[in-house]
């Protein structure tokens, strides 16, 4: 036997029966072999598939190809493990644009130069609008007019809850790094950076409670104005941290379990998807 | 007009690296058939191969800048390929394929003994008597890390056993195919 690698090609008897599995690992893996550097015999192999399957694969190949590259915060969700249809829905939310974000971010620095200008003596601006920042973005988040996707959304078996939760997450998510960053810049007792959370955590839910009976423009107008009664009000007869000391924690801790208690309690009496919410 | 010049492969994947959709098409016409035809033996979900090829390809598209100029384009895609379907099998241990080292009496009589013999003999020489004799252990390791190229972290993985296991099966699966190799045959020349 003196043929070479050149000359020799798999017989098409062969090919076929390896093509069908019929071939023992040993001779499958010999055809392996020749087959990955015979460009004849890998033809061959073509010719042996059924051409509505190889074109099925080069459909999905093209349309990955062309399709267009997901903006940057999509890729971002995608990384974090979302499908790519709910990062869109995701990202859809007016409170996630660019805009707002800056927006927030602004308000946020200008409370908190404000707080820093005055020495630690007035701290009410930045303790009014760090907690409030992501309430607003939570009801800015969903709700018929602020959600250009909204029509779609209504249409498909998509779980309103669902959603609502997710862009809750995703809002928390975009302003709260900033804010706790500017927080540190804040003078004042250093528990202060993290204190604010306390009262932020406990406002979305109650926001997110209210939004199911009045809507999410109704309830993040109640909350914002009782929210600025509270550090207001306070500024008079406290201590410039009073809003956020422990005892009025235990408060917004009394207040957050509430108002997930009503939600759950809706959610679950009604068994259609999103109608707490 | 003439012979149509013979693109090579890797002037091919110079091209999709420079975003040449047709160049893509024809490195999927030379390669895209027999990667399925590969894959379908280790995996028989067909959905599954489907989709590794696919993904292949669209990795092909994205790193062509990757390929090193010093290697196969074939061989290369089929690291890409065979990778992606060890990681997506993982949790999918029920359609992971080991082939079959017993020889069927219906496919020898299928096979044309001269045929045979030239195939194995110019690509392993004694080396095919040599694999069936291994036990199925060892020659699972032997196709995983041998012929496929896996490294033997992910051949552990495919397998389901640790790395250290698929080295000393690797280990002595060669030392016993390099005693046939030495040992005269029976019945082979």
């Amino acid at each position: 036997m003196t043929t070479g690698i050149q000359g020799w090609h798999a017989h098409p008897a062969l090919l076929s029966s390896y093509v069908a599995g019929d071939l023992d690992a040993v001779a499958g893996a010999s055809i392996e072999q020749h087959v990955s550097r015979c460009e004849t015999c890998r033809a061959a192999v073509g010719q042996l598939l059924e051409p509505q399957v190889l074109e099925q694969t080069w459909t999905g190949i093209r349309d990955a190809v062309e399709r267009p590259a997901l903006p940057f915060p999509l890729r971002l969700a995608r990384r974090c493990g979302l499908s790519e249809p709910t990062a869109v829905l995701l990202a859809s939310a007016a409170s996630l644009r660019g805009a707002w974000l800056v927006g927030a971010f602004l308000s946020l620095s200008f409370a908190t130069l404000a707080a820093y200008a005055s020495g630690g003596t007035a701290l009410a601006p930045f303790l009014l609008a760090a907690p409030l920042a992501p309430v607003l973005g939570v009801a800015a988040a969903y709700g018929p007019r602020q959600d250009p996707l909204e029509a779609l959304i209504a249409t498909a078996p998509y779980g309103r809850t669902r959603l609502i939760l997710l862009r809750t997450i995703g809002v928390l998510a975009s302003v709260l790094p900033v804010t706790v960053l500017l927080g540190l810049a804040v003078p004042g007792p250093p528990w202060l950076a993290a204190a604010w959370l306390g009262p932020a955590l406990a406002l979305v839910p109650v926001l997110l409670a209210l939004a199911g009976f009045v809507g999410p423009r109704t309830a993040a107008t109640v909350v914002s104005l009782v929210w600025s009664g509270v550090v207001l009000g306070s500024t008079r007869a406290f201590a410039p941290t009073w809003p956020v000391e422990a005892a009025q924690q235990g408060v917004y801790l009394g207040l957050a379990v509430a108002a997930c208690a009503v939600i759950a309690i809706r959610a679950g009496t009604d068994r259609q998807p999103g109608v707490a919410l | 007009m003439g012979t149509t010049p013979i693109v090579t492969d890797a002037a091919l994947v110079a091209a999709v690296a420079d975003g040449d959709m047709t160049a893509l098409r024809e490195l999927y016409e030379r390669h895209g058939a027999w990667l399925h035809a590969r894959l379908i033996r280790r995996c028989n979900d067909h959905e599954v191969v489907v989709e590794v090829v696919q993904d292949t390809f669209v990795a092909l598209w994205k790193d062509a800048r990757r390929f090193r100029h010093d290697g196969e384009v074939g061989a290369w895609l089929w690291g890409i390929a065979f990778r992606r379907m060890v990681s997506r099998l993982r949790s999918r241990r029920d359609v992971v394929l080991v082939p079959d080292w017993d020889v069927s009496p219906a496919q020898q009589q299928l096979m044309p003994s001269a045929e045979d013999q030239v195939l194995l003999g110019v690509e392993y020489g004694d080396l095919a008597a040599g694999l069936r004799r291994l036990s199925p252990e060892f020659r699972s390791v032997v196709q995983a890390v041998v012929l496929d190229g896996l490294t033997t972290k992910e051949a552990g993985r495919l397998l389901g056993v640790r790395q250290n296991t698929v080295k000393t099966r690797l280990h002595r699966a060669k030392a016993q195919l390099r005693t046939a190799l030495t040992e005269p045959q029976e019945g082979w020349r």
